[in-house]
């Protein structure tokens, strides 16, 4: 009978064909999904405990005072003169500042009672003035 | 002719690419990237994050960064301990007297007060740990200029 001679067409090995396709595409899933948790931030070196204090000329100061509302007052070192500016404008004018005198240091003095965001903005601008020397400081109450 | 044969001798080598142990290679590769893999053990604390557009890339190696956490009430975490104020520089110090290559990365809440961050800076100048980074998000110059 031509039933019974009839052979079985069905492979009886697992089909290892598409297996590297298989590993490769979880491969490649995994290498793109991964998300490196890499550190960012805006690095800046403290001074050490017991350094000597040093004697900056007041020329060379710039203040920027950054009050409990988030406002920001610039004080150049020498004048009494004060000067309220907005985020936006810190940076050219500090890189207008930095540019009459190399020696500039940026000093940001911030109120205890100001927000940390403001106090990062402001170090924000003022790193991207391109300014080297930073001082933090906080103003006294 | 004997000399003949030699031009109508098949090349018994397969023209396909043996791909069989292409699995196996790639099944290998996948392990070795799941083993090597080594997940963070620190859990994250709940902050919102300062922005600033001049955020750099930290090139440190990951056990040279010292996280300190600092939430929006003032409370300051090391390495997921809640650490009072006062004993920052205790706890920091051990850590900076191993690896003198420290660097502390402070993960401040953006509306905590500056005093907080100033009392931790101050802290951290005790402890001789003195390579500091505010870590923030990177911010687009448009929202910059919105501030």
């Amino acid at each position: 009978m031509a039933i019974l001679n009839r052979k079985e067409r069905v492979s009886d090995e697992i089909p290892t064909a598409s297996m590297a396709d298989i590993a490769f595409l979880l491969l490649v899933f995994f290498l793109t999904t991964t998300v490196f948790n890499e550190e960012k931030g805006l690095p800046i070196v403290l001074p050490e405990a017991e350094q000597e204090e040093v004697d900056v000329s007041a020329k060379n100061l710039i203040f920027f005072l950054v009050q409990p509302d988030g406002s920001v007052v610039v004080r150049r070192g020498e004048s009494e003169q004060e000067q309220v500016v907005a985020y936006n404008q810190i940076e050219s004018l500090l890189r207008a500042e930095l540019a009459a005198n190399e020696n500039l240091i940026a000093a940001i003095k911030t109120d205890p009672r100001a927000p940390y965001k403001n106090m990062i903005n402001v170090l924000d601008e003022v790193k991207l003035a391109g300014a080297e020397r930073i001082s933090l400081q906080m103003l006294e109450e | 002719m004997a000399k003949r044969g030699g031009f109508k001798r098949k090349s018994s080598a397969s023209e396909e690419i043996p791909s069989s142990s292409m699995a196996d290679i790639a099944f290998l590769l996948l392990i070795f990237f799941m083993v090597s893999t080594v997940f963070r053990k620190e859990k994250d604390v709940n902050i919102d994050w300062a922005n600033a557009e001049a955020t750099e890339k930290i090139d440190e190696k990951r056990k040279n960064i010292l996280h300190l956490w600092v939430d929006a009430e003032g409370q300051v975490f090391i390495n997921d301990q809640l650490v009072t104020h006062s004993s920052i520089a205790g706890v920091v110090r051990p850590i900076y007297s191993e690896n003198r290559n420290l660097v502390v990365a402070i993960r401040g809440d953006r509306d905590v007060p500056y005093r907080q961050i100033n009392e931790i800076t101050e802290q951290l100048k005790q402890s001789g740990a003195v390579r500091v980074t505010f870590a923030t998000r990177i911010e687009q110059r448009v929202q910059r200029a919105r501030r």
